[in-house]
């Protein structure tokens, strides 16, 4: 008995031991490819004649320079979690969902729906109506791409970016037509009532109760994935399908699953921005955060708690690039540059190969 | 009589003239999935490739003058950008699906920056010195009845683009280099078996897929409208790789599938002036391709089925 107990901790160790190097060597991995990103965006700016380092502390400052700077990329960093948590579904299920951000626009349309359109709920159950009702559509959008391959064997990728163009152009047709709305000149829909507006949590900042929403997904996506069954046999099909398949695991199944989760993520992620910093559903309201989900997603190595350092970051970016532009002239499309340059790399082994060679202990 | 009449005025040889010119950039893009996918790497980021082509088609253009140096520009452009798309993903193992995204993203980012820094301008730009392509008559074609109409008085890039098609199909299937690419797709362990340098052709097929992509860029942007927007290639990337993946990389299938995008989208532009509204235009050609793509799988598990059916 004794023994037994001293080999469960033996192993343990080891396999703390083992976990720990490749941890920090992936993210010393990541700090290159940051780096190499800020270098060539640093060339990018100096080549138009501007001073790369004061632009890099102006972005700095306006992501976390200030109390404020902080609520702001926090409240920022909400939408991105959540299109991170989708991505993270897809992925550990080996779903392509590339359609994220299509999912978004279909649960902020529907989370706006619910916001104007019911009256008279108490704003709790209002809130939370908007959200299941979003989640259901984000999960609804995803559904013919899914089925497409469950079904009939077509790869998901084609159908789910096409559902984002559907959803973008869907949405601008209903609000420019039967949801026509005369309080705002953007087109969009009526604002949402009182009582579905998430709370605020900072005077003079958005920052709200959708944030605490995101982070407590955050922890029941991981409890899910890491601590249930279900969790765990979605995983085997998504490291391998066939072996799971071989093993007898519902394959099909799964990968239904997965997306549906994804797309219902993405659905709330959609639904926070309507309710908690625009109001109104708005056409174009997404800066392309389902694509932001998912390099979020590869950042965090498909684990939901790291979602929400990669979403930070990506958050931080997003908020001090406007700072940057108002304090030295440097367009925020810098950043989509450095985004792109970090995307290109994350997935190479670029620097990871010449680490594992240069600390093999660690590898 | 106000049915036919308004029949005629939407159907009519103008309509085929305009599907032909909107093919064009969704077909050099689809060329260029081709060459990617023939050898054996999908590349999800043709639109980033196409906004980056429509870019620097402006930038040579406005730089030496003429459409054609834009066009050579902006092919140059792509393929540069392609081989670091090959070069991270061949020689650091990056993922193919997650880099073409990235080729998405920074083609859109550092459009819209090089916009602001280079011309001084947010949204799109447009000047006199941008010299665009002219509309070529085509001699004796010009003066048939309706094929005249529809064949003749295009850009030369439009019928490029036809050409290539005929040229892609004969390199594909005609050629070693064509065999030895489409090997490498199917099977690379076969094609390594044999002696084929598999990472040689995966570059070829990536760069020249790139250089498809700038074609069809610098189309959007230096014919017709001389001008270049910020996200003008509006997910024609997209349909792209949504032809190749129904016209199952046969360049006859795969420009068939263009076509299709083609009339919808000049169709869906008459629509407009019967007041179907402009979202809903926009819209049809991306349910076409999910519609397309369903009952092609439905079609082929049938097919398939009546197969092991009469195989007993």
């Amino acid at each position: 008995m004794n023994r037994h107990t001293d080999t469960e901790v033996g192993t343990e160790t080891t396999q703390v031991q083992r976990m720990l190097p490749a941890i920090v060597l992936q993210l010393m991995n990541y700090v290159l490819i940051l780096l190499l990103a800020l270098a060539i965006g640093a060339l990018i700016i100096a080549s138009s004649g501007k001073d790369p380092l004061t632009a890099y502390a102006a972005l700095f400052h306006g992501a976390f320079g200030s109390r404020m700077a902080v609520a702001n990329t926090l409240d920022r960093s909400t939408v991105m979690i959540l299109a991170g948590l989708a991505a993270v579904f897809a992925f550990s299920t080996s779903v392509r969902n590339l359609g994220i951000e299509g999912q978004l626009y279909a649960g902020a349309f529907v989370a706006a729906w619910v916001g104007f359109g019911i009256q008279a709920l108490p704003a709790p159950l209002h809130i939370a109506l908007a959200f299941v009702l979003s989640a259901v559509a984000g999960a609804a959008w995803s559904l013919v791409p899914i089925l497409l391959r469950t079904r009939w064997g077509v790869d998901e990728i084609v159908p789910s970016l096409m559902f984002n163009y559907i959803a973008i152009h869907f949405t601008a047709y209903l609000v420019a037509f039967p949801f026509k709305s005369d309080t705002t000149i953007l087109p969009g829909t009526d604002p949402i009532n009182a009582t579905a507006k998430l709370p605020r949590l900072m005077r003079g900042s958005p920052l709200n109760v959708g944030f605490a929403l995101a982070l407590v997904l955050v922890f029941v996506v991981y409890w899910f994935l890491f601590r249930t069954k279900q969790g765990y046999e979605l995983r085997m099909v998504g490291m391998n399908p066939r072996f799971a398949a071989y093993a007898g695991l519902p394959v099909k199944r799964s990968a239904l699953m997965g997306m549906l989760l994804s797309g219902a993520m993405a659905g709330i992620g959609g639904a926070s921005l309507i309710l908690g910093f625009f109001g109104r559903f708005i056409t174009q309201f997404s800066q392309g955060y389902g694509w932001d989900g998912i390099v979020i997603s590869l950042l965090a190595k498909n684990n939901p708690i790291a979602v929400i350092p990669a979403a930070l970051f990506y958050a931080g970016l997003a908020n001090g690039s406007l700072e940057m532009q108002s304090a030295t002239q440097v367009p925020i499309t810098l950043v989509s540059t450095i985004k792109g340059v970090i995307m290109f790399l994350v997935t190479a082994q670029f620097f990871l190969r010449y680490l594992s060679k240069r600390y093999p202990q660690w590898a | 009589m106000g049915i036919a009449d308004s029949l005629s005025r939407l159907i009519n040889v103008a309509l085929f003239a305009s599907s032909l010119r909107m093919t064009t950039p969704v077909l050099y893009a689809t060329l260029g999935g081709i060459f990617s996918a023939e050898a054996g790497v999908l590349n999800v980021g043709l639109e980033g490739l196409m906004i980056v082509g429509a870019f620097f088609a402006i930038v040579g253009s406005v730089t030496f003058g003429s459409a054609w140096a834009g066009l050579l520009v902006a092919v140059l452009a792509c393929v540069i950008l392609s081989f670091l798309f090959a070069a991270v993903h061949l020689e650091w193992g990056a993922d193919e699906m997650i880099v073409g995204l990235a080729l998405n993203v920074l083609g859109y980012g550092l459009t819209t920056y090089l916009l602001l820094v280079m011309f001084n301008v947010a949204g799109y730009y447009s000047s006199d010195t941008i010299v665009g392509f002219e509309l070529i008559r085509i001699p004796l074609v010009h003066d048939l009845p309706l094929v005249g109409e529809i064949l003749s008085g295009q850009f030369a890039l439009v019928y490029l683009a036809f050409l290539s098609v005929a040229v892609t199909y004969f390199f594909l299937y005609r050629t070693p280099w064509g065999f030895w690419l489409r090997s490498v797709g199917e099977s690379p362990e076969a094609a390594e078996a044999v002696g084929i340098n598999l990472r040689l052709m995966k570059y070829t097929g990536v760069l020249v897929g790139g250089a498809f992509c700038g074609a069809g860029g610098a189309f959007l942007s230096l014919a017709h409208l001389n001008l270049f927007s910020e996200g003008m290639t509006a997910g024609r990337g997209f349909l792209a790789l949504a032809a190749v993946n129904f016209g199952e990389r046969k360049p006859l299938k795969c420009m068939v599938a263009a076509l299709i995008f083609g009339f919808t989208d000049a169709l869906a532009i008459r629509l407009q002036r019967f007041g179907l509204p402009s979202q809903v235009v926009l819209m049809l050609p991306y349910i076409a391709t999910v519609v397309i793509l369903t009952l092609s799988a439905i079609q082929g598990i049938a097919a398939q089925r009546a197969r092991l059916a009469a195989k007993g």
